[in-house]
């Protein structure tokens, strides 16, 4: 079957499931808004207006203005935009250079395994937030450089991730048929080792995306992450969390939009889990996402 | 003073004002006094205390109870020659003490560490007789010799303060108890730079050898017993050459979130606060058992431009920007109202003030400006402390009025060491803060708008503004001080050699347990005479 | 087994040289003068040439590390720039919050994990089941600085708590419990929801495994069954996520330290990375990874200890 006809199999299998619909239909509305966020807020991010600050939600300010006077839905929508960058843009970075090392570690064990597993031990071991606030030292703070210090942090646990599904993959006997009979490593690498390793990467991706998610907001809520007077999720959480009793709506709506975003990745991680790999289901993702590193917490 | 290093946002205003706001006109006439080449007679404005009795104590009753006060910022050091984070001067206005100290009511010198003072018929020598029986915190005994060692090390260490000393060519211990002080021209302001605040704090000739960052040996009403990350303790100094404090002790805590500082307020646990955010104030107005203090205040909030490099090397192109703002939406969004709006950097209440306001809103002129500049188009970064609240509001709504006239203004917030150490090296398009604790136009306008001067980041540099602030500098007549400084004042906005924004009004907030407290309009934070009830 | 744990070690070892390797790196790679930046108002030419030389920041990077590195390995991990106070002292300083937090923490966790996570897989696929992975994925997704915010403005008020800052256990336990439960249910909820999904998970594959499914067609009765066998080699997954989170919660949980003014080893890192106090940052992340590493390298041994066909690889 080809990889096409595959994915959508899955998509659909997963679209049945309760907790994989309501993470494709949230996740589907949010990837909508931010592609068309400029054509939605043509104004941008900074539309001050003091004289309509701190409004509560009624027409024409659905979720109410800030302290500025800008429309927090305008920023809410905004902030998807930012959100669903850093995400995807970080854990783009940790994707590929992740699972690169855990292919190479995976398949040619020994000293090269050995090492490439040790660099990302050091890694692991690093506290998460400290290392995204290090290379945030490093680069300078903002949403661009939050993607790169995520990215970063989360490399570890997709080479492991990939490098115990390739382990067990090469395992099988067809791989180390072709190996023997001497076929080009890369050709086996990527067209045997990885498809098949793959419902490991993906689950891991869609968990890693939520705690990217995440981990933007905290950095943001730092003030290491997305600047003023641009909009991401947890700047407006940091942001409100000064005006809670006279303007809860500041920091209600970007707070629910991080949690339905986060929850609608876990969900579709978990139902993802289920539809691809039903053996591998209990430590898999139980497993990705206590390994997770989660940036700004307690993992 | 210093830089502004807090994260409070500014309180609103108006109804509330109160008697300490009308105090703040009375700043007009002393100060008027005080900076006379006249000595000043001490006795009629000494406090209570007979200064001979200094180790009894003359507080009634035993002491009860710890103070806990709430500091939205954490200190950087302790040492008051040094540091110029005003958290720390929260801390050490009650462990240190200066010649002479402004009084609360209106910002005039009264005796402290000196009791009377005389100046010489030319202006060039100042007499200062020191106050007996004075003990520091180590239980040595203050005298000349202590007062000597400390100015000279401000002014041979060039430590933050020096510039205030830049007329004095001597320090001298010429009695026991007699310090005299030779200035190279006539110093009307003398006194606000020996003791307007407590950067020329006293310490021990003998602290040569001690870390005075992290120790702390002074002769105020209160000694630091200990620090820690999180907060700082004081306890009420049995030898205290005043009326020893009626409570035991001070415990500072630094609480950043403002809402964990308010809720602390609310519930007993903090007996006082600076954390107090501008919308706050309403609320906490009506809450039971918390009082609120708000006075005028001699801040102000300011932008500055690297005038070394274009664009803003070129007047019009800083013009452009100070006719493109509207100060009025600027001043609301950060202070909610409690602040006043101000085109120069002396608060209208000062005897020093004056009525000068040249930039009108006017975008298209401003568009304009730029245009035959050649700065269309213009894009720049303004760095601010991420600390202070009232900045970064600021710094969004500018940006947001700047869009309006085709310039991009992107907001650059950083940590407060890094945006003391890049305005140092004058890495930075512009820069946006706030000034603290000025009483005199000296403090307002000396360091940082002379050539040269230790706090001119922005590269300003005029012949005539310079010649201007010299001279006002040793104008002894009053009238002509003031003349003297409108003049400087008027190029200094003119040339916008800083963009001033506005003041914003002091506010804490304390438990109504907490008795014998006020805010301040320098915004010096002083317990000494507190008590506190159950 | 004794070869197993002398490569345990071994690895264990060359992770912390790495870790310490690349945190010293990082640290010269950052820009602005630390010098400067550490000072920050004291800064004069004299105090800058005076830390400069103090600190050793005039030596060629090599013998800086190699310095640092060696005194390290005796307990010395250098100066604060900023406040000059040996750098031991002040992560040892706050060791006490920290701990408590993590412990504390620890307890919230597993009391909400335990319970939820054994009564899912006793029902699997349940409604039970399906509410317990609902309740466990939101707690995963709230955003954790969030959530302490909401417990300082609506329930410390309620019960009286402090909003922040701690209380030594030595000094008043009243106290320091008061000042922890609100930053440890916090971090425990997110903890928890994770473990709750791990417990199902551990208890179901290994009610699923083998010796178990033979114990079962011995005839042993499903209680016994489940209660010895089945523990036991849930215990093993469950041991590894508890000491992970356990590694991570003591390297500070920066964000809920923040919200709550909560004076641990995480706010201090943070302060340390923003005032480019680069001893204190490079000896709270080396201690932070020792201790990571050394509860990995516990967990790894107990591993060894409770399953038998580990170690002989």
């Amino acid at each position: 079957m080809s990889p096409l006809r595959r994915a959508g199999r899955t998509l659909a299998l997963v679209a049945r499931r309760p907790g994989g619909a309501f993470g494709l239909l949230v996740i589907g509305m949010v990837v909508v808004l931010a592609l068309v966020d400029d054509l939605l807020v043509p104004g941008g991010p900074n539309q001050v207006s003091v004289p309509d600050r701190l409004q509560a939600p009624t027409w024409p300010h659905p979720f109410g203005t800030d302290e500025l006077g800008r429309d927090v839905l305008d920023r809410v929508v905004l902030g998807a935009a930012t959100s669903l960058q850093v995400g995807f843009v970080a854990v783009g970075i940790a994707l590929v250079a992740g699972v690169l090392v855990g292919l190479l570690a995976g398949y040619y064990r020994g000293p090269l395994d050995a090492v490439l597993m040790r660099s990302m031990d050091v890694l692991f071991a690093f506290p998460a937030i400290l290392m995204a606030i290090a290379v945030l030292a490093l680069l300078g703070p903002g949403t661009r450089n939050a993607m790169i210090a995520i990215g970063i942090v989360y490399i570890p646990i997709f080479a492991r991730v990939t490098r115990a599904a390739v382990l067990s993959v090469s395992e099988e006997v067809y791989v180390r048929a072709s190996r023997s009979v001497g076929a080009p490593d890369a050709r086996i690498l990527f067209a045997h080792v990885l498809p098949n390793a793959a419902p490991s990467i993906i689950v891991q991706t869609s968990v890693s995306l939520a705690f990217a998610i995440l981990s933007e907001a905290a950095l943001s809520f730092l003030g290491l992450g997305t600047q003023p007077p641009n909009s991401s999720w947890g700047l407006m959480l940091s942001q409100g969390r000064g005006f809670l009793e006279q303007a809860w709506w500041m920091a209600f709506f970007p707070g629910i939009a991080i949690f339905l975003t986060v929850l609608a990745f876990n969900l579709l991680g978990d139902a993802l889990r289920d539809v691809l790999d039903p053996r591998r289901r209990s430590l898999m993702t139980a497993g990705a996402s206590a390994e997770q590193p989660k940036v700004g917490s307690d993992e | 003073m210093s830089p502004l290093n807090r994260a409070a946002t500014r309180p609103p205003t108006t109804h509330r004002a109160s008697v300490l706001v009308a105090g703040a006109t009375a700043l007009a006439l002393t100060l008027a006094a005080c900076s006379s080449g006249e000595g000043v007679d001490a006795e009629g404005l000494e406090e209570a205390t007979d200064p001979s009795a200094s180790a009894e104590d003359s507080g009634g009753g035993a002491p009860a109870g710890t103070l806990v006060a709430a500091l939205a910022n954490t200190p950087d050091q302790f040492d008051p020659h040094a540091t110029t984070s005003q958290a720390s001067f929260q801390v050490l206005e009650n462990v240190y003490d200066t010649l002479v100290v402004p009084s609360a009511e209106d910002l005039s010198f009264e005796p402290s560490l000196a009791t009377e003072w005389t100046t010489s018929e030319d202006g060039l020598e100042w007499v200062f007789t020191l106050r007996e029986g004075v003990t520091f915190h180590d239980g040595s005994t203050f005298d000349a010799e202590d007062v000597a060692y400390s100015l000279n090390r401000i002014i041979d260490e060039e430590l933050a303060n020096a510039f205030r000393f830049g007329n004095v060519t001597s320090v001298e211990a010429t009695g026991d108890l007699e310090v005299t002080i030779t200035v190279s021209a006539p110093t009307p302001n003398l006194l606000a730079n020996v003791g307007g605040f407590k950067g020329m704090a006293i310490v021990p000739s003998e602290s040569a050898g001690l870390d005075l960052a992290t120790q702390a040996v002074g002769t105020g009403p209160f000694e630091l017993v200990s620090t820690s990350a999180g907060g700082v303790e004081l306890a009420a100094f049995d030898d205290y050459w005043g009326e020893r404090p009626s409570i035991s002790g001070v415990e500072y805590r630094y609480v950043g979130e403002s809402a964990a500082a308010l809720t602390g307020l609310e519930n007993g646990d903090i007996d006082w606060t600076d954390n107090v955010p501008a919308q706050s104030i309403e609320t906490l107005a009506d809450t039971e058992g918390v009082e609120l203090g708000q006075t005028g205040g001699s801040d102000y909030y300011y932008m500055a431009f690297n005038q070394t490099q274009p664009p803003f090397d070129d007047v019009e192109v800083r013009r452009a920007v100070a006719l493109a703002i509207d100060r009025e939406e600027i001043t609301e969004a950060a202070t909610f109202g409690a602040g006043t709006v101000n085109q120069t950097a002396i608060p209208s209440e000062s005897f020093w003030a004056n009525d000068y306001a040249p930039f009108e809103l006017d975008p298209p002129q401003a568009e304009q400006l730029l245009a035959d500049a050649g700065a269309e188009g213009l894009e720049f970064s303004l760095m601010v402390p991420d600390s202070d609240e009232p900045a970064v509001a600021s710094a969004q709504v500018v940006a947001s009025q700047l869009a309006d006239v085709g310039v991009t203004m992107n907001v650059d917030t950083v940590e407060t060491g890094v945006f003391l150490d890049r305005q140092g090296q004058g890495d930075f398009d512009a820069f946006s803060w706030a000034w603290v604790g000025n009483i005199d136009p000296f403090d307002f306008y000396q360091a940082q708008h002379l050539s040269d001067a230790s706090s001119n980041f922005q590269g300003y540099s005029n012949p005539e503004v310079d010649d201007l602030l010299t001279q006002a500098a040793e104008e002894t007549d009053q009238d002509a001080r003031k003349d003297l400084y409108a003049q400087a004042e008027q190029i200094i906005v003119d040339e916008v050699s800083y963009l001033f924004y506005f003041n914003p009004d002091v506010v804490e907030a304390w438990s109504s347990s907490v008795s014998g407290y006020n805010a301040r309009p320098d915004s010096a934070v002083n317990f000494e005479t507190v008590t506190l009830t159950d | 087994m004794t070869t197993y744990v002398a490569s345990r070690l071994a690895q264990a070892g060359v992770v912390l040289a790495g870790v310490a390797v690349l945190v010293f790196s990082l640290m010269q790679l950052v820009p602005g003068d630390p010098v400067r930046i550490a000072l920050g108002t004291r800064y004069t030419d004299e105090a800058g040439a005076a830390l400069r030389e103090r600190a050793g920041l005039d030596q060629p990077v090599l013998v800086q590390f190699f310095t640092w590195a060696g005194s390290a390995l005796t307990g010395d991990l250098g100066v604060s720039f900023r406040s000059g106070e040996p750098v031991t002292g002040l992560i040892v300083e706050r060791l006490p919050a920290t701990i408590s937090l993590a412990v504390v923490s620890i307890l919230v966790a597993l009391l909400i994990a335990v319970p939820l996570g054994t009564v899912s897989a006793l029902r699997p696929r349940s409604v039970v089941d399906g509410v317990a992975t609902v309740f466990s994925q939101a707690g995963i997704s709230i955003p954790d600085f969030w959530m302490g915010i909401m417990l300082i403005v609506f329930v410390a008020p309620l019960l009286a708590l402090p909003t922040g800052g701690y209380t030594p256990l030595t000094e008043d336990p009243a106290a320091w419990a008061r000042s922890v439960v609100l930053p440890a249910i916090t971090v425990g909820v997110t903890s928890g929801s994770i473990l709750t999904r791990f417990v199902r998970s551990a208890l179901l594959e290994a009610a699923d495994s083998e010796h178990v499914r033979t114990a079962r067609s011995k005839g042993l009765g499903h209680g016994t069954v489940l209660g010895w066998h089945v523990m036991r080699n849930a215990l093993l997954p469950f041991v590894t996520v508890v000491g992970v989170q356990l590694a991570y919660l003591l390297s500070g949980v920066v964000v809920v330290e923040i919200v709550f003014s909560y004076p641990g080893l995480g706010e201090l890192a943070l302060q340390a990375v923003q005032s480019r106090d680069f001893p204190l940052l490079q000896g709270a992340i080396l201690l932070f990874a020792l201790v990571f590493l050394v509860i990995n390298l516990v967990v790894d041994l107990s591993y060894a200890a409770l399953d038998p066909r580990v170690g002989t690889r």
